[in-house]
């Protein structure tokens, strides 16, 4: 009789599990191929605020989806007046999902000052107890350095390392004494 | 009349008291069988609940896998539009990937009620590490409110120096400082994981990991560990020591002396655990050889 109890009772667990990873996998999918235009989330927004008697759906009070919303925008808005970087554009495409493990392939594009920069590259994140740990590999980096030779030979080093880290530290540099550099000259023009 | 009676009133009691004692043994038995039962039909109809739950699940997924084109996506028959809330959360998905970008590139932000809270991200190379964080307060002028950058860091040197004036390069700066020292450690946790067995004992070394000692050998070399390293790393913002001496014991051999001098140049350009897959790859070239 227990012996039962305990068989039925694992694969409850495990068929739990299996629901979970396969409504993620569900979720990044309709993720990462759907599309919604700054006019359409405008409509969203509008349209939510419209009925907020009327069901939920599971997706939070409309309020509180909104000020989320709000919160994410103020600091993206503020890190990228504050850093120099921005992203125009960011896709990305999740390669693998098990229990512990997700890979996921990015598109990066954007621009830092004046120099722009586009990269390709996988995430691999690894759930470990409580830590999740991030390593990128087959990074791409394409940047428009024009005469600057040093900057070439910068790129193929982090690219070749896959460090992501560096090649944005760097670039944040190079670009505000390169901003600068550019200034000063318009200045003496 | 009373003769030939064993039963007295006592003994008809306790007879009774037994009797009842067995009844309700028996109904207990009885109620835990039911029990027993019910949990059984419970967990047999979970069971079934779940796998048709999965079942669907999977095929909506392999569906979606199918026919994976078009800006909108997957219009499953019997779904309409995509409702507000929908694409909201859609969106709220797509700003948290940049801000997880953000995080990638080493520095994050999170505006608060006064102020902002920075994260300060450190790697290796490819290998994110631990994130520290700076928590800001604006007014009445810049501050710190919260940290938690380690002690050994200079942090009060170096936003004494830069908070006020430059809040840009101070955070630069300091993330300079814990990527290298995060760097180091790194080394050195990745030296004592993977080459345990060419170091004596554990490795020695400071919390600001920019100073490193110990006895080492290289593969093959018998039991013996006849090299001693010693590695400073004065520049606290770089992860490669400015000085890092070698030396075996006088007795030894011309040749492990040569090694020693080697080595001693190879620490100072090359990360300590990769200089130590070089020694792995060298004896196996060495092997090979005819």
């Amino acid at each position: 009789m227990d012996n039962t109890c305990q068989v039925y009772e694992d694969e409850i667990q495990s068929l739990e599990e299996e629901i979970k990873l396969l409504t993620e996998q569900y979720k990044d999918i309709q993720q990462e191929s759907t599309f919604y235009s700054e006019k359409e989330i405008l409509m969203a927004i509008k349209s939510f605020q419209g009925e907020f008697q009327g069901e939920s759906k599971g997706y939070g009070s409309p309020s509180d989806l909104k000020a989320q919303l709000e919160s994410l925008e103020a600091d993206l808005s503020f890190l990228m007046k504050f850093t120099g970087i921005q992203f125009t554009r960011h896709s990305k495409k999740t390669v693998e999902r098990t229990r512990n493990r997700t890979v996921q392939k990015h598109r990066l594009s954007g621009t830092c000052y004046s120099l722009s920069f586009q990269l390709e590259f996988q995430l691999l994140e690894m759930q470990d107890e409580e830590k999740v740990s991030s390593v990128i590999t087959d990074l791409c980096i394409v940047m428009e350095s024009g005469e600057d030779l040093n900057v070439s030979e910068f790129v193929s080093r982090t690219e070749e390392h896959g460090d992501l880290l560096t090649f944005f530290r760097s670039l944040s540099s190079y670009a505000e004494w390169y901003e600068h550099r550019r200034r000063t000259f318009l200045h003496f023009k | 009349m009373e003769e030939g009676r064993a039963c007295t009133w006592e003994g008809v009691f306790t007879h009774l008291e037994r009797l009842e004692a067995q009844a309700h043994e028996a109904g207990r038995k009885q109620e835990e069988k039911e029990q027993q039962e019910e949990k059984l039909a419970r967990l047999k109809e979970r069971v079934e609940e779940l796998r048709t739950q999965r079942d669907k699940l999977q095929a909506k997924v392999d569906l979606q896998q199918k026919g994976q084109t078009g800006r909108k996506g997957i219009i499953e028959s019997g779904t309409t539009e995509p409702s507000a809330g929908a694409v909201l959360e859609w969106k709220i998905r797509r700003l948290q990937g940049m801000l997880q970008a953000f995080y990638l590139t080493g520095i994050s932000a999170k505006l608060t009620k006064r102020g902002v809270c920075f994260s300060i991200s450190t790697a290796y190379e490819g290998t994110y590490l631990d994130s520290y964080y700076l928590d800001l307060l604006i007014r009445p002028e810049v501050q710190i409110h919260h940290h938690s950058v380690p002690i050994f860091i200079p942090l009060e040197q170096i936003t004494k120096r830069y908070l006020k004036t430059d809040i840009r390069r101070c955070l630069s700066v300091l993330s300079d400082h814990l990527n290298a020292y995060a760097r180091r450690k790194y080394q050195a946790d990745q030296l004592q994981e993977h080459f345990s067995d060419q170091l004596e004992g554990t490795l020695q070394r400071n919390s600001l990991c920019n100073l490193l000692v110990f006895n080492y050998k290289v593969p093959g070399e018998g039991k013996t560990f006849p090299f001693n390293a010693r590695l400073i790393y004065r520049d606290l913002c770089c992860s490669l020591p400015t000085e890092a001496v070698v030396s075996c014991t006088e007795k030894a051999p011309e040749s492990l002396q040569e090694t020693a001098a080697a080595h001693s140049e190879l620490f100072r350009h090359l990360a300590l655990h990769k200089a130590f897959c070089s020694f792995s790859r060298a004896e196996e070239r060495e092997d090979g050889a005819p």
